[in-house]
């Protein structure tokens, strides 16, 4: 996790000119580095993470001058509600979806424009422009795409003897239909690091191995991915992290629907907050996504670092 | 370019292939958007649906650009400008904090470290009730300040800069010390000059976040002097989706210009600076 | 490098020229004062006087132009006065008025649906306007608003609210496909039954090899027209089938939610009927119904009096108004009214010129039915031209004699939020009409009991 500090401390020219004084410096010296990110921190993060759980423990309506103190029950009816359980699942399949479908479409695309081809620019250009888009603007475009009557793509599948689909009708496909158009947005920021890990593999490697009588699988099996694995997991951590709190698709596309098909958590906490007005519960909806995404992530830097040093 | 002067277009043609493919594919549905943005009213309702414009038109540009107090210019106008100190506001907080974990010793280094790791995976709506509250209470509400410094301690800038500071030759911090510069000389003098790239890649991350944000500004702001783009754009959209269409796609159009130029001109500091955060690999 | 170069000028001069663009534009059109009729301005500085009185609205299209047009006469004849007008869509307005009422900065006046009057008015932040009525001494007549409307304004006692207008459900007609199909578009031969109504719907929808639904050629799932079409604002359209199967939505007192008595699941059981069984309509989800209709593949669009001028600028489509459905054994319309509101906390100088400015409003009503909706006030109804007004008079006239409003309650915005994601269900096949309503009745009531 950590290693500069071992480097620091190697006898250099630096260690013999610190003296235990100067080591003190130097950790004052810090920590004015540090003050003003850390003031900046505390009032605007940690302090409305703290109010936030106590919010909680609340019955809170915006407006209401009363805001009685219900200790867990917010937290109750939250366990017991189906709907929450059933928004669990979708933004489970949804994420897993996303992050999968991004991570693949952005390594064979930073694969691809790291070849010696022309237009390498043209399309690292062109591969991220999705993701400068707005999510309304992402919305309101691939509404009219998916749409079952008039949508572009089932114009096309016609053509080839194919009923109308109901894209965002269908329970079974309005969370791949939704993750398509987000995996079409998103894939240019992985894109982008996956494209600055394989330029940091040393092109040697290559050459070497094709001295040895390795074919391009190989190369790809042997080297680029177990050299790339700090990068693609770094992309599906963040990934997780991004996916998980998918909110404007769901809105824009398809009001959680059908039925509630594609209610995801955030959608879940936003109809709770900001339809229902009911600021306690939708605080400890927040906590109850931030204790699942903790437990998502330690689990995924559990298994990064046994391998992977950061 | 000798290089790829020499590569043969029949070697990589399964990677020609398959990037115009993804291309088209990527391209198809900003091609749609474009060419509707040019269509009238009726066309883009009609049936079979119409790729071209029949008779194109610069109507709904000019809507978007004259309708009197549609007011795009003075919100592009606040988006860059909210985007921009947002931005610096992140540099500014993040950059030295980031020196400090990266080169500095001190009690509590690791630990504060892997803490703000671990808020990343925080959902920001946890934090939107308090700090609006806050800002009520800092009567900061429809001001500037609401929309740049709020999220400014970005804890994803402090981890790439100082995976990126980690990178750099401990030797060259080192020349400086003997020549007896501070801590803050050697930041500025030292890691600041080297970092330009990391600093770009970090800057336009932020900048492309802030400006494509919707529903913070959305509650903090009320007047036209703090409204942003997107929210602007998006209230637009909400109200005549069904109806204008092509204005609201020109909109979407005009609006993500800017970007995309900043983003062409800076794409390849971007890039080399990830690569060297090691964020990537090695 | 040559290459780079000529890029970074190109790019650099797109820079320029829209920057310009976007700068110069407005400038230089600004002495063009026409705005092309119903585009609403997201925000309207109005007028030029002392006294400015900031005014938040949720109303799009040609409602809003109509109601700014309006306030630039009243401007004109109150020089004292200048209006900020910020139109926010009503979803938003919601949220963005609950933080400004927090934040204790709402604006000095505002326009939101009745609906509304109880949340807003149990919290304790609206006027008491009762004054400004003849009965408490004031200019608006309270014979001049029909009884169901000023119902919605009250709330525990206290009128809060100044009526608007009335704006509700009926049906768009696509009159080729009616002469088409040999069916007459005068709505005084509209069915009265449900059978009469699935027959008409058959005779409209039309599969690809032209067989009509009644046909037994009929392909169901190649259906090019449709003679109907659910999707468009579900929980008016169950409204008012419910209170035509005779059921209502809450109990007398307020305090039961009804939607799942035998009533609500015999509405939603025909709508659904409309789809899987006669396959006269598409599902909801994956449909836009104002786009089918522009591109000619609905005869029978149910959606509002506010559709009047998008169907006459916005399509191809040669249409009018018809009365609302009938699919039970009377009548029923949804229909609501945009109600001026007045914050607690407006008082003095603004206070005056708010009052002054609702006034004027209201007295020129008539001139509110360019934007399609029906006037509140009895007597500006009373004196619209049938020419030019048809759909508003039409529909009006339905609206006050067998209108339904949404029910009265703090937590309407919550309940409707259920009972829209369980009628996505029924609508969409995933649940029978029965299992659908049960589940929104139980959150309903939930939500309702919370209070």
């Amino acid at each position: 996790m950590y290693q500069t500090n071992a480097r620091v401390a190697k006898p250099g020219l630096l260690s013999q000119i610190l003296s235990p004084s100067l080591k003190t410096r130097e950790a004052i010296a810090a920590y004015i580095f540090l003050a003003p990110f850390l003031i900046f921190f505390s009032i605007f993060f940690v302090r409305a993470v703290i109010l936030a759980v106590e919010y909680s423990f609340y019955d809170w309506r915006l407006l209401r001058p009363t805001r009685p103190y219900i200790g867990l029950e917010n937290y109750i009816e939250l366990f017991e509600d189906e709907v929450w359980w059933t928004a669990v699942q979708n933004t489970f399949v949804f994420t897993i979806m996303t992050v999968i479908g991004t991570t693949i479409v952005a390594l064979a695309a930073a694969i691809a424009v790291t070849q010696p081809v022309r237009g390498q620019g043209f399309f690292r250009v062109l591969l991220y422009m999705p993701s400068l888009f707005s999510v309304g603007a992402v919305g309101l475009i691939w509404v009219w795409l998916l749409s079952t009557q008039f949508g572009v793509i089932n114009y096309g599948l016609s053509f080839l003897g194919i009923r109308p689909i109901n894209w965002l009708g269908d329970p079974d496909l309005v969370l791949p239909a939704l993750s398509l158009t987000t995996i079409w947005w998103s894939f240019g920021f992985p894109m982008l690091i996956l494209i600055a890990g394989l330029q940091g593999i040393p092109e040697q490697l290559y050459e070497a191995a094709r001295i040895d009588g390795a074919n391009g699988r190989q190369l790809l099996f042997n080297i680029t991915l177990p050299l790339l694995r700090p990068a693609i997991l770094f992309v599906t951590v963040t990934g997780v992290i991004a996916h998980f709190q998918v909110y404007g698709q769901t809105y824009i596309m398809t009001s959680g629907g059908p039925g509630r098909a594609s209610y995801s958590v955030v959608y879940y906490l936003y109809q709770m907050a900001w339809v229902a007005f009911r600021m306690g519960y939708g605080a400890a909806v927040a906590v109850a996504i931030a204790v699942i995404m903790a437990l998502l992530t330690t689990l995924q830097f559990l298994f990064i670092s046994r391998r992977v040093e950061y | 370019m000798d290089r790829l002067r020499r590569s043969s277009f029949y070697k990589y043609f399964g990677v020609y292939l398959f990037l115009f493919v993804l291309g088209a594919m990527v391209l198809f549905p900003m091609v749609i958007a474009v060419s509707q943005s040019f269509m009238t009213n009726q066309e883009v309702n009609r049936w079979p649906p119409k790729v071209i414009p029949t008779e194109p038109t610069l109507d709904a540009y000019r809507q978007v650009l004259t309708q009197q107090d549609l007011r795009l210019d003075l919100w592009l106008r606040n988006s860059l400008f909210a985007a921009s100190g947002h931005t610096l506001a992140v540099l500014a907080l993040c950059a030295p904090a980031a020196y400090a974990f990266a080169r500095l010793r001190f009690p509590g280094n690791k630990i504060l470290f892997a803490f703000l790791l671990a808020t990343i995976m925080l959902p920001s709506q946890v934090t939107l009730i308090p700090n609006y509250l806050l800002m009520r209470d800092l009567d900061w509400l429809d001001s500037f300040r609401a929309l740049i410094f709020p999220g400014a301690a970005n804890v994803f800038g402090v981890f790439l800069l100082r995976q990126f500071f980690m990178q750099i030759p401990q030797e060259l911090e080192e020349a400086a010390v003997l020549d007896g510069a501070s801590y803050f000389g050697r930041f500025r003098h030292v890691i600041l000059p080297l970092s330009m790239n990391a600093i770009m890649a970090l800057a336009i991350f932020v900048f492309l976040g802030h400006y494509n944000d919707l529903f913070w500004p959305l509650i903090v702001t009320s007047s036209l002097e703090t409204r942003t783009l997107p929210v602007g754009l998006t209230i637009l959209n909400q109200s005549y989706a069904g109806q204008y269409r092509p204005m609201i796609l020109a909109g979407a159009v005009l609006s993500t210009l800017p970007i995309l130029i900043v983003y062409i001109v800076f794409q390849r500091r971007i890039i080399k600076g990830v690569t060297m955060t090691g964020l990537a690999g090695r | 490098m040559f290459k780079r170069t000529v890029l970074s000028v190109l790019f650099v001069t797109i820079l320029v020229a829209a920057l310009a663009l976007s700068f110069a534009v407005p400038g230089t059109e600004a002495q063009d004062a026409t705005p092309a009729p119903t585009e609403t301005p997201i925000v309207a500085e109005i007028g030029s006087g002392g006294t400015h009185i900031s005014f938040w609205n949720g109303l799009t299209g040609s409602d809003g132009v109509t109601l700014n047009e309006m306030l630039a006469r009243f401007a004109e004849e109150n020089p004292d006065v200048s209006v900020t007008v910020e139109m926010i869509i009503w979803n938003t307005l919601y949220q963005k008025l609950q933080t400004a009422f927090v934040a204790n900065d709402p604006p000095d006046v505002i326009l939101l649906h009745a609906s509304e009057i109880p949340m807003f008015g149990s919290f304790g932040v609206l006027r008491d306007l009762g004054d400004q009525y003849t009965s408490g001494g004031g200019w608006l007549p309270d014979d001049d608003i029909s009884a169901t409307t000023m119902d919605g304004m009250i709330w525990d006692g206290v009128i809060y609210g100044i009526p608007l207008d009335n704006h509700g459900r009926g049906l768009w007609i696509n009159t080729d496909m009616f002469e088409a199909a040999g069916l007459s578009t005068d709505p005084a031969d509209a069915p009265t039954t449900y059978e009469g109504w699935v027959e008409l719907f058959q005779k409209l929808t039309l599969d690809a090899n032209g067989n009509n639904a009644l046909s037994p050629d009929f392909d169901p799932e190649n259906v090019v027209q449709w003679g109907y079409t659910v999707g468009e604002w579900p929980n008016v359209n169950f409204i008012a089938g419910l209170y035509q199967e005779g059921g209502s939505f809450l109990s007398e007192d307020g305090t039961e939610v009804l939607v799942n008595s035998e009533a609500g699941i015999a509405a939603l059981q025909k709508t659904v009927d409309l789809i899987y069984e006669y396959h006269v309509s598409p599902p909801a989800a994956g449909f836009d119904t104002w786009q089918g209709f522009g591109a000619g593949t609905v005869a029978v669009l149910p959606t509002g009096t506010w559709f009047l001028n998008q169907a006459n600028l916005f399509t191809d489509i040669n249409s009018r108004a018809w009365p609302n459905w009938q699919f039970g054994s009377q009548p029923a319309a949804w229909f609501g009214a945009h109600t001026f509101m007045i914050p607690a906390a407006t008082e003095g100088e603004k206070l005056d010129a708010v009052l002054k400015m609702i006034q004027w409003v209201s007295e020129n009503q008539i001139d509110w039915a360019a934007s399609g909706q029906v006037p509140a006030r009895l007597s500006a109804q009373a004196q619209l031209d049938p020419e030019s007004y048809s759909s508003n008079i039409l529909l009006g006239e339905n609206f006050g004699a067998y209108g339904v409003q949404d029910p009265k309650s703090t937590v309407t915005q919550e309940m409707l939020a259920y009972l829209d994601a369980e009628l996505s269900a029924a609508l969409n096949g995933l649940k029978s009409p029965e299992d659908a309503l049960n589940d929104a009745a139980e959150r309903m009531q939930e939500a309702l009991d919370r209070g």
